[in-house]
């Protein structure tokens, strides 16, 4: 009982202990906000990574992939995995050189060339697998997105910027009355394309240090694609009207990607009936392991590859793991730290007790018991220390968008530059399982640093105690 | 001479102190019989041994060599625990400079030693029974009023009455006391005396009292007079029924 009783006291009279809470308090207040923000990050990229890709990937080994893919996937759903199978879509994926012309009202007449990612899509049943409406800016979470231009403002948007490009035909004489206007002509709108937002769009800092962003391209603008045809490789291209634009939130994706229709790719590349690979949805993700060894009972190994979302990001997600893993090994330093300071502090107050240690032995307190006090003075002090840091630290977090602002606006300097993420806010994610191993950890290393003093106080000689001056 | 066989019993006490790599020796064959009801003064120079002798008999501190005896069975090497057992239930202490726990007040003070000795749960079953004796005892020495005070909000002789109040809530059998009225005024000396002598009168505690103050030693039944760490003399002075036999 008088353990806990000057544990206590200690507590609420010694002030140079508040000065070991502080640290312990700063310590998990910085590591739950750290990790919650990073966790918040990887998760965020997480979902948008499996968001893009299926469960599973069948692929071919070759550039120009495989045929006849209905049989496959008829195979698949006719094997014993088939009830697993949520959804397929047929996909092909090629390298290709996307050419536009600038809007008018930035007043250059200049064309751009981009590298882009073309992935042609049968987009009812890839809208199917999921990852790709809900991206979509004018069809979001459509059930039936479509390459079709649908908006008739973009559709007069195509035409009238056709007509504008269209030279005169022929040199009008200002002397004579113009003749009458041509009858306006049926423009045949090409095949529509879906161009990733990063792609359509430049952003920049302005003067006010505000991040604007421009359209470059938007449904009704024209693109040209130059890519090659499947085995001779010959150059072929096509022209295509901006029908939708597509905003994952992963730069990777948003600056690389264009979605075209599947058949019109492969008549572009002269490869029907061929595509380079077939994404399967789950029924239940967990189970990928098992349909992946499954589908490679199906699909030999050497024509085909099999794989995991998670085998394909494999070294992202194993980057971020291993970043969070450091940053928290350097943040439990900080804690370490705290456990100096605890240790000094601590040398100090069994200096200060010494008497009051000789008196308890003097009446009957064994040395385990002296031992006890100090190092239940440690764990209370880190379990208000935590508990205090937890407090602040989700606080924190929960207010982070706000103090970077504030923080922002205070210093000038942008801590969280969105020209780099695509996200409008930092993302968090509190995981009660993190703040249990921090809590934990302080705790521990609080009462860790108290052993040393708590044993000195145990050691020491009573007579030698109550003598103390 | 007498029949009883004393409660305490000291055989060829030495001891000493290493001080700056020099061996101090205070205690050189001390040998001395405490009686059972004894009220004892110990008298003698500074740095004869006095307080030396006081820490060993109470188990505080271990002779180099010798042997203490209580009710005839040997203390001295005993074990940490059984001693620390001895220091909580059959010892109680009083200092010159009264030693109360400053972060606790006066009623935790005296209650100080019971909550060394029980466990949470039977601290807790308890605790209602203990407080009553604590507050019974700190009535009998005159501080009912001041239960809630912290030893810096009490004066000298409060402090050591507070003291004599936790030596007694174990109810032990022997009362050690280093100089307790060293520190005090006479009026106060006085009291703490006077409760001292009652204890020891109306409630047969064996009191073995450390003292300077040489008007202190008629009211005890015996002086032992030390120099250089021995015992030089004994004189009883009001003997007890003990002593009488």
């Amino acid at each position: 009982m008088y353990k806990i009783l000057l544990c206590w006291r200690y507590l609420l009279t010694r002030y140079l202990a508040l000065a070991c809470i502080i640290s312990v308090t700063l310590g998990v207040a910085t590591l739950i906000v750290v990790n919650s923000v990073m966790s918040g990050f990887s998760n965020k990229l997480q979902d948008r990574l499996h968001g893009l890709l299926s469960d599973i990937v069948i692929e071919g080994r070759t550039f120009d992939g495989f045929a006849d893919p209905d049989e496959k996937m008829r195979r698949i759903r006719e094997s014993a995995i088939g009830e697993k199978i949520a959804a397929m879509s047929p996909t092909m994926e090629v390298f290709a050189m996307m050419q536009f012309r600038m809007p008018i009202e930035f007043g250059v007449d200049e064309i751009q060339t981009r590298p882009v990612r073309v992935i042609g899509i049968d987009p009812k049943s890839r809208a199917a697998i999921g990852g790709f409406a809900e991206f979509l800016e004018e069809q979001k979470n459509a059930t039936e997105p479509s390459f079709e231009l649908r908006d008739p403002v973009a559709r007069r948007r195509y035409e009238l910027r056709q007509r504008a490009l269209k030279p005169p035909l022929v040199e009008t004489d200002p002397t004579q009355p113009p003749p009458p206007a041509p009858p306006e002509t049926e423009f045949k709108i090409p095949e529509g394309i879906i161009v990733g937002h990063a792609l359509a769009t430049f952003r920049y800092t302005n003067k006010d240090g505000k991040v604007v962003e421009y359209d470059v391209l938007k449904p009704g603008s024209e693109v040209i694609l130059t890519t090659v045809s499947g085995r001779r490789l010959m150059p072929v291209y096509d022209r295509f009207v901006v029908c939708d634009r597509f905003k994952s939130e992963m730069s990777e994706y948003d600056a690389n990607f264009v979605f075209v229709s599947l058949e019109h790719l492969q008549k572009l590349r002269t490869m029907e009936d061929r595509v380079t690979s077939i994404q399967i949805k789950l029924k239940d993700a967990r189970e990928a392991p098992l349909v992946v060894a499954e589908l490679e009972k199906l699909f030999p190994k050497s024509v085909y590859q099999v794989s995991t979302w998670q085998d394909k990001q494999g070294p992202l997600l194993a980057a971020i793991s291993i970043e969070k893993g450091i940053l928290n090994i350097l943040l439990f330093m900080i804690v370490g730290v705290a456990g100096f300071g605890i240790l000094s502090i601590f040398t100090m107050i069994v200096v200060e007790k010494t008497r009051d240690i000789g008196i308890l032995k003097a009446l009957g307190a064994s040395n385990g018991g002296i031992m006890k006090i100090f190092l239940g003075y440690g764990l209370l002090l880190g379990l208000v220390g935590a508990f205090f840091g937890t407090g602040i630290g989700l606080l924190i977090t929960e207010r982070i968008n706000e103090i970077e602002r504030f923080l922002t606006g205070m210093t000038g300097q942008p801590i969280f530059d969105r020209e780099i993420y695509y996200f409008n806010e930092i993302p968090t994610y509190v995981s009660t399982w993190s703040i249990l191993i921090i809590n934990f950890g302080a705790v521990a290393i609080a009462v860790f640093f108290s052993v040393i003093p708590a044993l000195k106080a145990a050691l020491l000689h009573p007579v030698q105690a109550l003598r103390y001056e | 001479m007498h029949d009883a066989s004393p409660i305490l019993k000291a055989v060829n006490l030495h001891k000493a102190y290493r001080k700056d790599a020099i061996n101090v020796p205070v205690l050189r064959g001390l040998n001395l019989e405490v009686f059972e009801g004894e009220f004892v003064s110990v008298v003698g120079a500074s740095g004869c041994g006095k307080s030396t002798l006081i820490h060993l008999l109470g188990t505080l501190d271990r002779p180099d060599q010798g042997r203490i005896y209580l009710d005839g069975s040997r203390i001295d090497n005993l074990p940490a625990k059984q001693r620390d057992r001895l220091r909580n239930r059959t010892f109680g202490y009083i200092f010159q400079f009264y030693h109360l726990l400053p972060e606790l007040n006066t009623l935790e003070n005296v209650l100080i030693p019971h909550m060394i000795e029980l466990s949470l749960w039977r601290w807790w079953w308890n605790r209602r029974e203990l407080k009553q004796r604590a507050i019974e005892l700190l009535d009998r020495v005159g501080l009912s009023h001041r239960l809630k005070h912290k030893p810096r909000e009490l004066s000298g002789g409060e402090m050591q009455r507070a003291a004599i109040a936790r030596a007694l809530i174990s109810q032990p059998r022997i009362l050690l006391a280093d100089e307790p009225t060293g520190n005090l005024d006479a009026a106060n000396g006085a009291e703490i005396i006077r409760i001292l002598r009652d204890l020891n009168r109306n409630h047969g505690l064996t009191i073995i009292m450390v003292t300077h103050n040489h008007e202190l030693v008629p009211l005890t039944n015996r002086v032992v007079r030390m120099q250089d760490g021995v015992t030089i003399d004994q004189q009883t002075i009001n003997p007890t029924k003990a002593l009488v036999g």
